[in-house]
C-alpha cells in the first residue's frame, strides 16, 4: 500500500518499467510447440528462465502484469543466492546496487544484549547477505532475460486454465487481444502464493499459520547507521511489539513491527496508524532525529505451508506457488531461487536427452526437503519473534533477560538466518566411502576459495558437471576422463594439466577440502556435490554419473 | 566452577518444554511451579556455589529487566 494520492507504481526512488503486450503467433492461428512454459515473471520464474537458457533450452514466460511487483517485499539475498546469480551472469548489478552486510544486533528493553556476526572470510567472493529491494531484483533479472534469445517474455498474459496429458501441458492464456491455447512439453508454475496452476490441478498447500501478524513498512530516511539487522524486544516505546530494522539502497529503511493479538489488522494498516507507529519507532526506538517519508507498507502473516509434492506429471512448482514460509531468516525468496535452478537444470538435461526422465523425481525430495528444514528452523524463530502463548512469551523474555549478562543465553537471540540446504538424502547423492576431515559433504554446495585477486574457485564452474581434481590423478582416472568430454575438470594445485583447467591450489585449499593428492569432488550444475573420493577409480566416476543421469546417457 | 553445562540444543529443548508446561497451568500456578522447579533442579546440582551463582544470575536479570 502507498500513501493517499500515490498510485501503486508511484515510488519515491524506483521508476517502474512498462512492459507492453506483444501479440503472440498463437493469436494468429499458429500453434507452435514450446518446450518449457513458465507461469509468473516474478523473481523465481525469471531465474528459472535464465537457468534454462544457460543450458540451451528455449522457454516462454507468461505474466499477467505489465511491470514488476508493487513493493520492496523480500530484500535480503543470501550468499548462496548471489552465487546462483553469478552462474546466471547477473551478479555484478546486484553487488553494485545492493548493500552487503555481515552483522546484527539484538536489543532488549532498549539495551543491546547480543551481536551476531555471520560466517565470512576473505575466501568468499560475496558477503553473507546483500540487501536489495525486490523491484530491483526483478528488474535486473528481467533485463537479463530480455537480452537472451532463448527467453520470450509475454506480459499482460494471464493463465486461466491448465490441463496435461502424458505428452504435454496446455494452457489457456487471456490477453488484451483475446484468449489462446499454448502447448508445451513441461510447465514451471512460478505464479506465486495464490497460484492459479495449483488450483487448476486441484492441489492445496498444507501446514499451519502461526499467530503473529507483522506490518512491513518502507521509509526514506537519511542515516549513517551501518547496514545491519537490528531486532528490538520490549522497547519502552512499543513494549508489546517485536521490531526489525533493515537498511536498503536509496536511503530506504525497512521497519517490520508486530501487531498485538487483539489488534484489528485493518485499522493497523490505515495510513494514519502506520504514520503514528512508524514515526514513534524512528524517533524512540531507532533514535533518529531526521525527517522521513513514507514509501510503502503491507501486512504479513507468518505461514508454514507447502505442497505435498512439488511435481505433478509435467508440471513443477517453484517458489511461493509451492511453499509459504515465515519471513524471519529471509528464506522465502532465497529458497525460491534455489527451486528455480534445481528444476531448471534437471529439466534441461532431460529435454536434451542427456539424462533419463527419472532425474525429475529428485526435484521434490530435494526442494521439499529444503522447505521442511526451513519449517523446523522458522518455527523456532517465529515462536521467539512472535510468542504464540503465555508460556512461550514468559520463556522468551526470560532468555532475553538472562542474555543481557550471560553468554550462554545469547544464542536464543540468534536470528537463524538461511543456510543452503544439504541434499544428503537425495537419490542423486552418494554417501562418503572415504573419510574426509573437512570440506563440503555430499549433497552440500561447494565452498568458495580465493585463488587470487578478484579470482575465486567458483568462477571456474561451467554449465554442466564439474570435477575438482586435487593434484596428480591416478593414470587410470586420467585415462577415463577422456570418456567424459562433457565434464569440466578443474585441476587444482598443478602448473599445467592435460586433463582440464589448471588452477592454483595451496596447502590451505587442499586442507579446506580435506583433500590429498588424487582426491576428487564431483559437482552438479547447481554447485551441489554428488560425491567425493580420496582415490577415485574410473568406475567410481562412472557410477556416480549414472546415479544422477540414469541410463539415457549417450 | 564445574565446566560441564547443558549443550545449547538441549537448553533450547528445555525452553520449549517449559513453555508448554507453563501453558498447561492456570496462570496463578506459574510462580509456585517455577519455584518448585528451581528446587527440584537445585537438588540435582551437587555444588551449592553453582546454585548460588544461578540465583544471582536470575536475580540480576530480573533487576535489569525491571529498570
Ligand atoms: C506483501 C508481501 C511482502 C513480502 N515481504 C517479504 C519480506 O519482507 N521478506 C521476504 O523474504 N519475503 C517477503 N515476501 C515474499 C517474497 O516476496 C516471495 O517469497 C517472492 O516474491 C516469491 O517469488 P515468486 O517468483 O515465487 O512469486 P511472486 O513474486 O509472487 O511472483 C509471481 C508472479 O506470477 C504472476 N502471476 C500470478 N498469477 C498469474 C497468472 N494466473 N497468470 C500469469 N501470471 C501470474 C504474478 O503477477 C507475479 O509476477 C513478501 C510477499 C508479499 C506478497
Amino acid at each position: 500500500m502507498r500513501p493517499a494520492g500515490r498510485a501503486e507504481s508511484d515510488s519515491l526512488y524506483f521508476d517502474y518499467p512498462y512492459f507492453p503486450f506483444v501479440r503472440p503467433p498463437e493469436l494468429d492461428g499458429e500453434t507452435p510447440r514450446h518446450r518449457v512454459a513458465i507461469v509468473g515473471a516474478g523473481p523465481v520464474g525469471v531465474t528459472a528462465a535464465l537457468e534454462l537458457a544457460r543450458h540451451g533450452i528455449d522457454c516462454v514466460v507468461l505474466d499477467d502484469k505489465a511491470t514488476v511487483n508493487d513493493g520492496s517485499r523480500a530484500i535480503c539475498l543470501s550468499r548462496h543466492s548471489l552465487e546462483i546469480l553469478q552462474q546466471l551472469g547477473v551478479d555484478r548489478r546486484f553487488v553494485a546496487k545492493g548493500l552487503g552486510w555481515t552483522r546484527g544486533r539484538t536489543y532488549f528493553r532498549d539495551r543491546e544484549i547480543y551481536r551476531f556476526e555471520m560466517p565470512h572470510s576473505d575466501q568468499e567472493r560475496f558477503l553473507p547477505m546483500v540487501n536489495l529491494q525486490q523491484q530491483y531484483i526483478e528488474q535486473f533479472l528481467i533485463e537479463r532475460a530480455m537480452e537472451s534469445e532463448r527467453v520470450t517474455l509475454r506480459w499482460q498474459s494471464a493463465v486461466s486454465g491448465v490441463t496435461q496429458d502424458a505428452d504435454g501441458v496446455t494452457l489457456t492464456v487471456s490477453t488484451p487481444e483475446g484468449d489462446y491455447a499454448l502447448a508445451c512439453d513441461y510447465l514451471l508454475a512460478a505464479d506465486g502464493a495464490r497460484s492459479v496452476v495449483r488450483k487448476a490441478l486441484g492441489l492445496a498447500l498444507h501446514g499451519e499459520a502461526y499467530e503473529g501478524r507483522y506490518v512491513i513498512a518502507d521509509v526514506r530516511l537519511k542515516s549513517d547507521f551501518p547496514t545491519e539487522r537490528r531486532a528490538f524486544f520490549h522497547s519502552a516505546a512499543l513494549p508489546e511489539a517485536t521490531i526489525l530494522v533493515h537498511k536498503q539502497p536509496d536511503d530506504i529503511w525497512r521497519i517490520d513491527y508486530q501487531l498485538g493479538p487483539d489488534e484489528d489488522p485493518e485499522a493497523a494498516v490505515r495510513e494514519e496508524a502506520i504514520r503514528d507507529r512508524v514515526g514513534l519507532i524512528i524517533r524512540e526506538v531507532m533514535q533518529e532525529r531526521g525527517d522521513w517519508e513514507l514509501e510503502w507498507w503491507s501486512l504479513y502473516k507468518a505461514h508454514t505451508l507447502a505442497l505435498d509434492d512439488y511435481r505433478h506429471g509435467r508440471v513443477l512448482f517453484i517458489g511461493d506457488s509451492a511453499h509459504l514460509v515465515p519471513i524471519f531468516g529471509v528464506r522465502g525468496l532465497n529458497n525460491g531461487l534455489a527451486d528455480a535452478v534445481n528444476a531448471g537444470w534437471k529439466l534441461a538435461w532431460v529435454l536434451q536427452g542427456r539424462a533419463s526422465a527419472r532425474l525429475l523425481d529428485s526435484y521434490t525430495p530435494e526442494r521439499r526437503g529444503a522447505t521442511l528444514d526451513v519449517f523446523a528452523n522458522a518455527g523456532k524463530s517465529t515462536r521467539f519473534m512472535t510468542p504464540p502463548s503465555r508460556g512461550y512469551r514468559l520463556m522468551r523474555d526470560a532468555a532475553l533477560a538472562l542474555a543481557l549478562d550471560n553468554d550462554y543465553a545469547s544464542p536464543f537471540a540468534d536470528p537463524r538466518q538461511v543456510t543452503p540446504y544439504t541434499y544428503a538424502e537425495s537419490p542423486l547423492t552418494l554417501a562418503d566411502r572415504d573419510a574426509f576431515a573437512a570440506g563440503p559433504r555430499p549433497g552440500a554446495p561447494l565452498i568458495n576459495r580465493r585463488l587470487g585477486d578478484d579470482d575465486f574457485l567458483l568462477d571456474y564452474l561451467g554449465t554442466g558437471f564439474s570435477l575438482l581434481l586435487f593434484g596428480e590423478a591416478s593414470p587410470e582416472l586420467a585415462a577415463a576422463l577422456g570418456d567424459h568430454p562433457e565434464l569440466r575438470v578443474l585441476h587444482l594445485g598443478v602448473e599445467d594439466s592435460a586433463l582440464g583447467r589448471a588452477l592454483p591450489g595451496d596447502a590451505a585449499l587442499f586442507a579446506a577440502y580435506g583433500a590429498e593428492p588424487g582426491s576428487a569432488y564431483l559437482v552438479r550444475p547447481d554447485r551441489h556435490l554428488v560425491a567425493r573420493w580420496k582415490r577415485p577409480t574410473a568406475a567410481d566416476l562412472n557410477d556416480a554419473l549414472n546415479t544422477v543421469l540414469g541410463d539415457a546417457r549417450p | 566452577m564445574t565446566t560441564s553445562t547443558l549443550p545449547f540444543n538441549d537448553l533450547e529443548r528445555v525452553y520449549e518444554l517449559l513453555a508448554e508446561a507453563l501453558d498447561d497451568l492456570p496462570e496463578a500456578q506459574e510462580t509456585p511451579f517455577l519455584a518448585q522447579l528451581a528446587l527440584a533442579l537445585a537438588h540435582r546440582i551437587p555444588d551449592l556455589s553453582e546454585v548460588e551463582a544461578a540465583i544471582r544470575e536470575a536475580r540480576r536479570a530480573s533487576e535489569d529487566a525491571g529498570k
